[in-house]
């Protein structure tokens, strides 16, 4: 698997060749692509919620504590999602509507960590004229070890 | 902090950070999470219909009030020795710019298994007319043995 190229951040840029609701199969997994996850990413994510605990910007503290190093938070999956999926993943269609989202945490994932995902649509449905999808995704670091795994329901554009 | 769990009590309450959206947020959400859907970014998009929903204009990421409750709960977790395991999250309401925001938490329960301890929490986030925004819980982990 080769690392990404430049991020594409026109999702209306080749949007027709995503897939649509009709095409997508549950069970199938997901093409993704690895991500060497960064400290300058994690500061950039700390600093969008607001996040200011040491923990995630100060090495010597963070050699202190259990983690015995700098971690990022765990909600970086947000970041990840998008960093580990090709532009051609459907979740970057215009319109996807996210309706909620699951995660559970094992391990934290760290500055300089390549983060490899497996991920799938689980399920489809329609509810109230609307389409759904559930997905399923678990991403991992360079050693295997799982650092988080999640669920989240996604109203498809029509 | 051997008495940290047990001095926890159903009805605890946690406060979380207040959070003002506004385009800039929006958009910086966008540069840290990579998620650029014209859903955060287009007015003209956003004046359309989405189905059932229309939105009259851009909208907060809902994964940004996720990173809130994850932000107020790992602040919890941390003084503690305390370890943030899992949050599950609903949408119930748009959050747009010129709102103000706070996600909160309610200790619901407490509970031991073979190996560890847990509290779980109700958590909610508000906007500045006190309506709910999103909804969810979460679990935080006193582990008996400490390790990360």
């Amino acid at each position: 698997m080769a690392e990404a190229a430049a991020f594409e951040t026109d999702f209306w840029k080749d949007a027709n060749l995503r897939k649509v609701w009709d095409d997508i199969v549950p069970g199938e997994p997901r093409k993704t692509i690895p991500y060497t996850l960064t400290r300058q990413a994690v500061e950039l994510y700390c600093r969008a919620v607001g996040e200011t605990h040491p923990l995630y910007f100060d090495e010597a503290y963070a050699r202190t504590t259990r983690y015995g190093g700098l971690i990022a938070p765990p909600s970086i999956h947000i970041l990840l999602m998008f960093s580990c999926t090709p532009a051609d993943d459907w979740m970057r269609s215009p319109g996807t509507i996210n309706a909620g989202q699951s995660w559970s945490y094992n391990i934290p994932a760290r500055p300089d960590d390549v983060i490899t995902l497996q991920a799938r649509a689980l399920d489809k449905f329609i509810k109230r004229e609307r389409l759904f999808v559930v997905h399923d995704n678990v991403f991992f670091n360079g050693k295997g070890d799982v650092v988080c795994s999640g669920r989240g329901w996604t109203i498809r554009p029509v | 902090m051997t008495n940290v769990f047990e001095n926890l009590n159903a009805g605890d309450g946690i406060e979380g950070p207040q959070f003002a959206v506004t385009r800039e947020s929006i958009r910086l959400f966008c540069d840290a999470s990579l998620d650029y859907n014209p859903l955060h970014l287009d007015d003209e998009f956003m004046k359309g219909s989405f189905g059932q929903t229309q939105f009259g204009g851009v909208i907060m990421h809902g994964m940004n009030n996720f990173g809130l409750i994850s932000r107020m709960i790992t602040d919890w977790a941390y003084p503690r020795d305390a370890v943030h395991r899992r949050l599950e999250t609903r949408w119930v309401k748009p959050v747009q710019p010129g709102d103000t925001i706070r996600p909160s938490g309610i200790i619901r329960s407490k509970q031991e298994t073979a190996k560890s301890r847990w509290v779980l929490i109700d958590v909610v986030v508000r906007n500045q007319h006190d309506e709910r925004v999103a909804t969810g819980e979460a679990m935080v982990e006193f582990p008996k043995a400490i390790s990360p």
